[in-house]
């Protein structure tokens, strides 16, 4: 039975819903730009690149469905997991480097001096060259006869011959870790200098009333309250350089030995030199996995606790 | 360094000058406070009053002068040496910890052992009620709660001198009279040497012994807070306490101990020192000393602007003859419509005269030295 109330109850609740329905299309409308761009940049592409994972996909031809086959291929695929063991080995010295320098640069680039503002621009001035660039400009001075640390060395008479720095893999390494870092310290400095000034200064001071020094101050309440600032620059820096391709494309091309061949180099390797599309996007797909495992991984770690 | 949470640290400040490049910002201040005085800072914005307080913490270096607390210079101590707490404006809370660990840092960097920090901590939360909270995060507590935690962290330091820089003004209204309250009782009950920094007139005036007004960096009286309302030193000091603030109108000063004010003859108790007959003076008559009345030979003509009615009491904004403004406490619950004329009367004693410039004009007999 039908009574009066519940007559007279429908009728609002009928009005908020349609209200409710118009609020979401609003919402939906809002944020309908950035769906369609990471669908068609990022989604459907994810998509494909699976798709042609599952094929034999050479760069001319038919493709050919062949399930995980390329999956199985790659867990022996000998070279890909030296890479792969390779990009990491490269990722975790990078990153320690990067924030060995980066850290004190945005602590010195915090503090008001007579010229801040031209140590933050020139800390910063080389993230903005192209790492294509930079590494044509590093392969120039790494250069044996042509570039500049080699004969430089010899004409200040720290060596007495010249030495091919890219013959060797940890001189190649190294030079190439010193090259990213001063190519990308400046970007982590502005990344950790925005977590630095948000630390209020009258926090820093209560510290320093309740008898923290500054290295305790720096233990206790400036890491502590960068916990995610440092997680977006160890995220930032982790996922570029598991990324790694440029610099040892265009510094070493893989070598010596091909000892400096990355994942991503690899991958390029496979899919533009050897023409096997699918099974580079098979690479792909298992380094994507691997690279937002170490995300969440590095997330959930340095999340803030409850109450923060 | 701490002391015994009893202790009364008197505090002396001895010419003491801060300048930032070539801006002066304290300039030469001399000032001592007893032992277990509650002393405010109050003056306008920029006057100084903060980076006063940041340079006796140790927060700000002094440019020149002295700072002594409990007899020793501290001038060039670092905070945690001065054997004082500060309360800032922020809670300053270590957003990071639970009020137990944000209570217990300070005695943790003093090395003291684990029981004794865990008694403190207890001592402090049972004195500021915030047992209930020890294993929150400041994210999870109300203004009113973090502020607690914040003094509490004051108190576990057992210091010398309490410090609080504008501490209440991040809380409502309601908040802020029952914070007030607890701040005046804590004072009563450790009796510490406490110096606060407010723009707020009504904490200066309830939570104090002595209220310093300054401006410009330069103290422009010490007082008591009767002293400093009832007699102001200056024009500024005047204006500058109370609330709706002093009325001020131009007069002349007449033989036979008189004031002429617009179209009244005004008697002052007793002739002025330091000013001749025919001479400008500024008269400055509080809201709550005027009444209006009939007219008379010696009451201010006005004519009546608008009022506001506030329950217990009733502002009254009117205009003389000259267009000078005056506001009129009024208690008596008559009401005046705007543009209707009355008459302003006010006792002898309750008028304050002022020079051109500013400075008090006394009675001869009352004369004394301006302080400091």
């Amino acid at each position: 039975m039908i009574n009066s109330q519940n007559i007279h109850d429908g009728a609002p609740i009928r009005r908020r819903s349609g209200r409710q329905r118009r609020k979401q299309l609003a919402g939906l409308l809002f944020i309908a730009p950035a769906l369609i761009l990471v669908a068609t940049f990022f989604v459907i592409p994810l998509g494909m690149a699976f798709w042609m994972s599952l094929h034999n996909w050479p760069l001319l031809g038919r493709p050919r469905f062949i399930g995980f086959g390329n999956y199985i291929r790659l867990t022996q695929d000998a070279q890909f997991w030296s890479s792969m063991r390779f990009t990491v080995y490269y990722t975790v010295i990078v990153t320690i480097a990067i924030f060995a320098v980066a850290f004190p640069l945005a602590l010195f680039a915090e503090k008001a001096h007579r010229f801040t503002k031209f140590y933050r621009t020139a800390f910063f001035l080389p993230v903005v060259v192209g790492f294509g660039s930079a590494s044509l400009l590093w392969a120039w001075l790494l250069d044996v006869d042509s570039g500049l640390f080699s004969p430089a060395a010899e004409y200040l008479g720290l060596m007495t011959t010249r030495i091919n720095l890219l013959a060797d893999f940890d001189t190649t390494f190294w030079s190439i870790i010193i090259m990213v870092v001063w190519k990308t310290a400046g970007f982590n400095m502005i990344i950790l200098l925005t977590g630095l000034q948000g630390i209020s200064t009258e926090v820093q001071e209560a510290a320093r009333i309740d008898g923290a020094s500054s290295l305790q101050r720096f233990r206790r309440i400036t890491l502590p309250l960068m916990r995610r600032t440092i997680a977006l620059a160890l995220i930032l820096s982790v996922s570029g350089s598991m990324l790694a391709f440029d610099q040892f494309y265009i510094i070493a091309d893989g070598g010596p030995q091909n000892r400096t061949v990355t994942a991503v180099y690899w991958i390029f390797s496979q899919s533009f030199g050897s023409f096997r599309l699918g099974y580079g996007a098979a690479l792909s797909m298992v380094l994507l996995v691997i690279l937002v495992f170490i995300s969440v991984v590095q997330l959930r770690l340095l999340r803030n606790p409850e109450g923060m | 360094m701490t002391g015994s949470i009893h202790e009364k640290a008197k505090i002396e400040l001895r010419d003491v000058r801060k300048s930032f490049g070539a801006v002066n910002v304290i300039q030469g201040l001399d000032l001592t406070i007893e032992g277990g005085e509650f002393v405010v800072f109050v003056g306008p914005s920029g006057c100084g009053k903060s980076t006063l307080l940041r340079m006796i913490a140790g927060l700000e270096d002094v440019t020149s002068g002295d700072i002594l607390i409990a007899g020793r210079d501290v001038t060039d101590l670092d905070p945690s040496r001065r054997g004082i707490a500060m309360v800032f404006q922020s809670y300053a809370l270590y957003p990071h910890m639970n009020v137990r660990e944000n209570l217990s840092f300070g005695l943790e960097m003093a090395k003291t052992p684990r029981d004794e920090i865990e008694r403190q901590v207890q001592a402090a939360a049972q004195i500021l009620k915030i047992e209930p909270l020890l294993d929150r995060r400041p994210g999870q507590l109300s203004g009113g709660q973090r502020q607690r935690v914040a003094i509490g962290r004051a108190i576990v330091r057992k210091p010398l001198a309490f410090l609080f820089d504008e501490p209440l003004s991040n809380l409502d209204a309601e908040l802020r009279v029952s914070m007030r309250i607890e701040i005046a009782r804590l004072h009563r009950e450790l009796g510490n040497t406490m110096i606060y920094v407010t723009h707020d007139q009504t904490e200066a005036m309830t939570l104090s012994d002595r209220i310093v007004v300054l401006r410009d960096g330069v103290i422009e009286q010490v007082g008591t807070p009767r002293e400093v309302y009832e007699d102001p030193n200056n024009l500024f000091v005047a204006g500058f306490i109370g609330s709706p603030r002093m009325n001020f109108v131009d007069a002349v000063y007449m033989a036979k101990n008189h004031i002429g004010v617009a179209d009244a003859v005004m008697p002052i108790p007793q002739p002025l020192i330091g000013i001749s007959e025919g001479e400008n003076v500024k008269l400055g008559i509080r809201p709550e000393h005027l009444t209006v009345g009939d007219r008379r030979k010696d009451a201010l003509r006005v004519k009546v602007d608008f009022s506001e009615y506030l329950g217990s009491t009733r502002y009254i904004y009117c205009y003389l003859p000259s267009g000078e403004m005056l506001t009129v406490e009024q208690r008596d619950g008559r009401y005046f419509s705007p543009g209707e004329e009355a008459w302003l009367s006010c006792e002898p004693e309750c008028l304050r005269l002022f020079t051109a410039d500013g400075r008090r004009l006394r009675p001869a007999a009352l004369h004394v030295e301006a302080t400091p």
